[in-house]
């Protein structure tokens, strides 16, 4: 993804959440204060959609440019000078130099643009399955227990990632459950689940 | 005079063998978990605070603190040796420290890091020692609104001065508060944005927001790209330590780090990452050799290294004086001092005397030790970056739902912390920053509550604002917050300064 299309749909996105929690601010119950229970959500609700929208703008207007500026050969050099210079971030400006590195680094770009190596970016898929399995993990761990929801949890992901050392990762698996458990509830004294072995 | 005889009952207690034990864990485990790539000082203290659940209140917090800079340490010895800097503050590490192991230096940025980090470190806290007690008292004369005043200005500060988009940084914000926001109100009793569901109404907790921030988007994504490259560790076994030029070529930047990082610090709402950049680019601009910036230029290492590191001691000013955290970091340990009851502010100091400076004298210890313990450790240190990323990434998982379930023991909980994760992930394929999140979470509830009284006081009128000379001083702060970075950005892209460490 661009930066563009990257800054578009969070700013979208940002807006409609806004939206959402500042309707949301309708249902709380009106009091005599002066300041009520209702201002400062409103505010929050009303600053994240003027934030997005902004995002989103300021996406839009800088693409314009952008194109604007490969379309006159010659001129682009100056373009991405003056992005540099505008003050409004090192994100925008390494965006649009080296737009695939910057994609998703901006929380490692410094004042004045330092651009660091942008970490490379995991499938949609593999990141949707991750997600999955630890919404599963959580979802069992009460019913089933600590010991042995932890356990296959582990034994999963590490499976996945290096199938072929299956006795390091059963090992590691067994003995991480084992430890951990050991050490929170007779160490720290904080009891997790039992779920069936209990 | 006082507060030398506090801080010498400070030590006499931070001495005792239990105290002395829970200072030089919290430096291990802070270093250790800091070494682990991508995990910053923040996640390193949102995972261990469910350790420190059962302990006593100056344990817990004597431990937590050695975690802060044992991880910023440890930060520091990743960056330099596998180019991966936990957090934004050792960004510049990874270039100039990287680029000096790359070249057999590795030793040398190492130690001018651990010793930059170790006499900035206490030069911070003998400024804490010396300048919370003078806070104290002026804090007496505060009120609501100056109150108000202060954490809003906390608030604009991490937007304005924050590394990348400002847009994106008050977008953070903006979401904290959304977050914090959730919940009874306090005053009325009435639930809000509750969506209808009583389990909200207690609020989002703070612990399990800022694990699901911080730790569970590193790990997914790390998990989900398989198997890739292997980080490439720089060797260093037959570097060799400091030079005598070294040590000259570090002296400056670590006495200039040590008091740019400072007074950044003190800044409410500016964290340490811009205390690096601010001492980067001061060292770059008055060094002699500013061909060797980007090529592993010592003073690039010892400077920032310095600064980030002052930085810690300086946020701990408005944090233990007034109770206002200046970073993400500082407010989890607010969000600790809450765990057990403490309030941070002028009252700790007149009634919590002996706790308070038994932290700070341990903070004099844990430092100490860190130089002890580490330097000559960091080979054992580095063992860990080999660790297979799917064993760490899976336990750090492990470990966050741990956290997770000892706070609510409940399903709800558990669910609380995979959904804002699926969210800190989004905010950050989004470019959003997450740090000042976490500040605005924790600060809404005071920002809100104050901003009540004040006008509660002041029967609605906007007035005390400007009428009040110290409100008036600190809106006159925040315009100048406003103003410096926009001016300070346009110079450096004027000047260029920084146009040829791009690295891409």
């Amino acid at each position: 993804m661009t930066a563009f299309r990257t800054d578009l749909i969070t700013g979208g996105a940002i807006a409609v959440i806004g939206a959402v929690y500042y309707i949301a601010t309708f249902s709380i119950q009106e009091t005599a204060n002066i300041v009520t229970p209702r201002t400062f959500p409103a505010i929050v609700g009303i600053g994240l959609i003027v934030l997005g929208l902004f995002l989103a703008g300021q996406a839009v207007v800088r693409h314009r440019k952008d194109t604007l500026s490969e379309a006159a050969p010659g001129s682009a050099g100056s373009a991405h000078s003056t992005a540099a210079g505008d003050g409004d971030g090192a994100a925008a400006s390494a965006g649009e130099s080296s737009v695939e590195t910057a994609d998703r680094s901006s929380g490692q770009e410094g004042v004045g643009g330092i651009v660091l190596e942008a970490p490379p970016e995991p499938q949609v898929r593999k990141v949707v399955f991750q997600f999955a399995l630890f919404f599963v993990y959580l979802a069992i761990l009460i019913p089933v227990g600590f010991l042995l929801a932890t356990a296959a949890f582990l034994m999963g992901l590490t499976s996945i990632y290096a199938p072929e050392k299956w006795i390091r990762n059963l090992i590691f698996s067994v003995l991480f459950a084992v430890v951990v458990y050991t050490a929170f509830v007779y160490g720290l004294a904080v009891y997790l689940p039992v779920g069936i072995l209990g | 005079m006082d507060t030398l005889i506090d801080l010498g009952g400070g030590f006499a207690s931070a001495l005792e063998p239990v105290s002395l034990a829970f200072a030089l864990l919290g430096v291990l485990l802070g270093t250790v978990v800091g070494v682990l790539p991508g995990i910053g000082p923040i996640s390193a203290i949102a995972i261990l605070i469910p350790v420190s659940f059962g302990m006593e209140p100056v344990h817990g917090l004597i431990l937590l603190c050695g975690i802060y800079y044992g991880s910023m340490y440890g930060g520091s010895i990743t960056a330099t040796l596998i180019k991966t800097p936990g957090e934004v503050a050792s960004a510049v590490t990874a270039i100039e420290g990287y680029e000096m192991a790359r070249r057999g230096r590795g030793k040398a940025a190492l130690a001018t890091a651990a010793i930059g980090s170790f006499l900035a470190g206490t030069l911070a806290i003998i400024g804490l020692t010396f300048l919370s007690p003078v806070l104290v008292k002026l804090a007496n004369v505060f009120g609501a609104t100056e109150y108000f005043l202060l954490m809003a200005t906390a608030l604009l500060l991490a937007s304005t001065m924050s590394a990348g988009s400002r847009a994106k940084a008050l977008i953070s914000i903006f979401i904290g508060l959304a977050v914090g926001l959730i919940g009874l109100d306090f005053q009325t009793g009435l639930p809000r944005q509750t969506f209808g569901m009583d389990l909200l109404s207690d609020g989002i907790d703070f612990t399990i927001f800022a694990m699901a921030l911080f730790a569970i988007p590193e790990a997914i994504r790390n998990l989900a790209l398989g198997r890739g490259a292997k980080d490439e560790i720089q060797s260093f076994g037959d570097d060799k330590w400091m030079t005598k030029e070294d040590w000259q070529r570090s002296a400056g930047p670590w006495a200039r780090g040590s008091v740019v990082g400072f007074i950044i610090g003190i800044l409410p709402g500016v964290g340490p990452s811009l205390a690096s950049f601010m001492s980067y680019i001061m060292e770059k601009r008055i060094s002699k050799r500013k061909d060797e910036f980007g090529h592993g230029a010592i003073e690039g290492v010892a400077g920032p290294e310095a600064s980030n590191n002052a930085g810690v001691g300086g946020a701990m000013i408005p944090l233990f004086s007034l109770g206002i955290p200046g970073s993400a970091t500082t407010a989890l340990l607010l969000f600790v001092f809450t765990m057990y009851g403490l309030q941070p502010g002028p009252l700790i100091f007149r009634d919590e005397t002996g706790l308070i400076w038994t932290i700070i004298a341990s903070m004099y210890i844990g430092n100490i030790a860190l130089i002890i313990l580490n330097l000559p450790l960091v080979g054992v240190f580095v063992k860990l970056l080999k660790m297979p990323k799917e064993i760490l990434f899976s336990s750090i998982l492990v470990l966050v739902v741990i956290g997770a379930y000892a706070i609510e023991f409940s399903l709800f909980g558990l669910m609380m912390l995979g959904i804002f994760g699926v969210i800190g992930y989004l905010m950050e394929k989004g470019g959003i920053p997450l740090a000042p999140a976490i500040l605005a979470l924790v600060l809404v509830p005071l920002l809100e509550d104050n901003f009540r009284r004040m006008l509660q006081i002041s029967g609605g009128s906007f007035a005390p604002l400007v009428t009040r000379p110290v409100s008036l001083s600190i809106i006159i702060l925040m315009v100048l917050g406003i103003i410096g970075p926009v001016v300070f950005r346009w110079w450096v892209s004027r000047r260029k300064l920084l146009a040829d460490v791009t690295v891409s």
